[in-house]
């Protein structure tokens, strides 16, 4: 992966963030035991994670670390990090603590984590290191007036364009000028974002150009589509969930299916799945209304009932981490686009022989069809019918 | 079995006016139209199986001999794709005349009464502009889905629902021509099933020989059990003990993958609610929240949507049992 592969190995391989790396290389060298710990914020991508590893192999130190994969609880917090304040460093010159994503850590599953990290900060004898996405996270409260808060900005257009190029060059991609500006551009300063996007579009070709940048449209609004998903599911506002969807870039007919398939795995309770789902029909009769009698002015109840409609039919909101997933119906209709033309063909052959329908041929003949294949000679029948 | 497979349905079609059962007043009159040479545009309204379709094929068989398929445009409202197509296709079919002595053209437009009113419209205007070159067959379930401009241009004929004994006609028909073993249970079960479609009794008779050589009334049940869907009714199981997810599925591979319209799911979902075991009034309930999304498909709403909501209310009456 690309990502690791040019994962910065020290700080002169750094890109920007020069503030911050002052910022950050003062905290550490007037660190003393019982002072403050650092407290890395910026959006994803912009280097807090790979600022300290790159930093902790400057200066020889040993990293010890724990991510938003591993359970956080008072207690893994105590086993890994007190335990490593005990021992003195092999091999290396120091200790550097990394706690990444604070932000992430979970109510409920992590019981006592924040208050762990709190008293880790004030017991330590190696200095500690934390990264947040957003450091006004009400969960990060207690922590905050510990830390020395280090932002990381998001990183230009230019500097995203600059280390795309030296990927390409070291591995010998071939590039359009304009393609490298059009994915940092969209990366919006998210530079591991980008890096995977070029990944993405190089996937075994030597060359890109720009007109394979679609592949990209269609992830993105993909992406989005979760996010407007995460906020419909969790508001409670019917503002909330209206504006939800205002930045995905689908049609609203595809929204739907988005939202269709993912009520069940967003609410438990039968009240608010049949709540839901009535919503949603009310909705899609508004469409059709819209639909055969032209009144477009309809619009705003179908986009109202399939938002604030299904987001408000629950009680409580679930304080779960809920895994959304693709439209089974969108993909299954774009799957078995062949397969079912195919099929359509078919049936239009033998309802010029039937003289009927293929509804008809659907309902009234394929029951007793299944039967009839009992009969080699009616396989036969259908297979050269199928050959002609 | 030896030699080429033939659906029964179609190789039994009767094929001669005489040969169609029952609907005497219709046959009669629309033979002595095909001794003119002469027809109006035709408007053929009746349930299903009872020789609609039939006695349009024969009309034309009458016309133009052998040679029938060439003057004859056969469309199916549900298999095209909205009135413009129809409308290409019945332009260029109208710019060649017809061959032979008849001065016209036959256009057979089967289930017409799936097309919405504005397509009807626009098939009115058709019926006008081609009328010195074309005749219209219509076929329909429901005369009174068609409007009534098109009425009034049409001769109107309305086909008699089959009692049991014009059915049992048609299956010993079949039975003498394809020497079947079947015991005289067997053909009372064959005619019971049909309720009155010959097409049914076709198939439920060529299925029941298949199963079968000696056909009994038992074989009969058989193949129409076969036959039956189960899926409707798994789920509604699925659905009362509060399996949504799988109630859904199903639902998904009725319509997605077999192709079933909503509204035939929507008809077996309603026969089988009164046989559930729920409380009769909520049984009421439900019967309304059935017919409200019945109603609503009819208006164009999306079949998976509607059956769904419906699935997602029933499965709160499962609950509390």
């Amino acid at each position: 992966m690309f990502v690791v592969k040019y994962r910065p190995k020290s700080l002169k391989d750094f890109v920007n963030q020069k503030e911050a790396l002052a910022k950050f290389i003062n905290w550490y060298n007037s660190w003393r035991p019982g002072e403050k710990a650092a407290l890395l914020y910026g959006k994803p991508g912009v280097g807090k994670t790979c600022l300290v590893e790159a930093f902790a192999n400057d200066k020889n130190l040993q990293l010890i670390q724990m991510n938003a994969s591993d359970t956080r609880s008072r207690k893994q917090i105590e086993e890994i990090f007190v335990n490593a304040s005990q021992s003195l460093p092999i091999f290396k010159k120091g200790k550097i603590f990394l706690v990444d994503e604070v932000d992430g850590i979970a109510g409920r599953e992590d019981v006592g984590g924040i208050q762990a990290i709190v008293d880790l900060i004030k017991k330590t004898r190696y200095p500690v290191v934390l990264t947040a996405n957003d450091v006004y996270d009400q969960k990060l409260r207690a922590i905050r007036e510990y830390c020395e808060l280090i932002e990381l900005k998001p990183l230009t257009v230019w500097d995203v364009e600059k280390k795309l190029k030296e990927i390409c060059e070291k591995e010998g991609i071939e590039y359009e000028k304009e393609v490298l500006n059009m994915i940092a551009k969209r990366s919006d300063g998210d530079l591991r974002a980008a890096i995977n996007d070029l990944e993405t579009l190089v996937s075994g070709r030597k060359k890109i150009s720009l007109k394979d940048l679609e592949i990209l449209g269609y992830r993105e609004r993909e992406r989005e589509m979760f996010e407007a998903l995460k906020i419909l599911f969790k508001t409670t506002s019917l503002m909330g969930a209206k504006m939800s969807i205002s930045n995905v870039d689908l049609e609203p007919d595809t929204i739907f299916w988005w939202i269709e398939e993912n009520i069940p795995n967003e609410y438990e309770k039968p009240e608010e799945i049949a709540e839901a789902f009535e919503r949603l029909a009310k909705a899609d009769l508004f469409r059709a209304r819209i639909i055969h009698r032209n009144y477009w002015k309809l619009l705003r109840y179908f986009n109202d009932l399939m938002t604030a409609g299904v987001s408000l039919a629950k009680k409580d909101v679930y304080r779960k981490f809920t895994k959304y997933s693709f439209p089974s119906k969108l993909r299954y209709l774009s799957t078995t686009k062949d397969e079912r033309g195919e099929e359509k063909e078919f049936l239009l052959k033998l309802s010029k022989i039937l003289n009927c329908s293929t509804k008809k041929i659907r309902k009234e003949f394929n029951p007793y069809f299944q039967i009839f294949q009992k009969d080699s000679s009616f396989l036969e029948y259908i297979q050269k019918l199928k050959n002609q | 079995m030896v030699g080429e497979f033939e659906v029964w349905a179609e190789k039994y079609r009767p094929k001669k006016f005489d040969e169609i059962i029952n609907q005497e007043h219709a046959v009669e009159r629309v033979k002595a139209f095909a001794q003119a040479k002469n027809i109006p545009h035709m408007l053929f309204a009746g349930p299903p199986g009872t020789g609609k379709t039939t006695l349009a094929i024969v009309l034309a068989r009458e016309l133009y001999g052998d040679g029938w398929k060439q003057n004859v445009l056969q469309l199916n409202a549900s298999d095209e794709r909205g009135i413009d197509v129809i409308r290409g296709q019945v332009k260029e079919f109208a710019r060649t005349v017809a061959i032979g002595d008849v001065p016209f053209k036959l256009i057979i437009l089967d289930e017409a009464d799936a097309m919405t009113s504005d397509a009807q419209q626009a098939l009115r205007r058709m019926m006008e502009m081609y009328a010195n070159v074309t005749r219209f067959i219509l076929i329909c379930n429901y005369s009174s889905k068609i409007i009534e401009p098109i009425q009034s241009r049409c001769a109107v004929f309305r086909f008699k629902a089959l009692e049991d004994v014009h059915v049992r006609d048609f299956v010993e028909r079949i039975v003498k021509g394809e020497k079947l073993k079947i015991s005289e249970d067997g053909i009372n079960a064959v005619v019971r099933i049909a309720e009155g479609d010959l097409r049914r009794a076709a198939n439920v008779l060529q299925a029941s020989s298949i199963l079968k050589e000696k056909i009994t009334e038992d074989v009969v049940y058989e193949a129409a059990s076969l036959a039956k869907p189960q899926e409707v009714k798994k789920m509604l199981e699925m659905a009362l003990s509060g399996k949504f997810l799988e109630a859904r599925k199903i639902l998904e591979e009725m319509i997605l993958k077999k192709g079933l319209s909503g509204q035939d799911i929507i008809s077996e979902i309603y026969k089988q609610l009164v046989g559930l075991e729920l409380d009769d009034k909520d049984k009421v309930h439900l019967i309304e929240k059935c017919g409200e999304i019945d109603f609503r498909i009819s208006e164009g709403a999306n079949e998976l949507i509607q059956i769904e909501s419906f699935l997602a209310t029933l499965m709160l009456y499962g609950k509390k049992k």
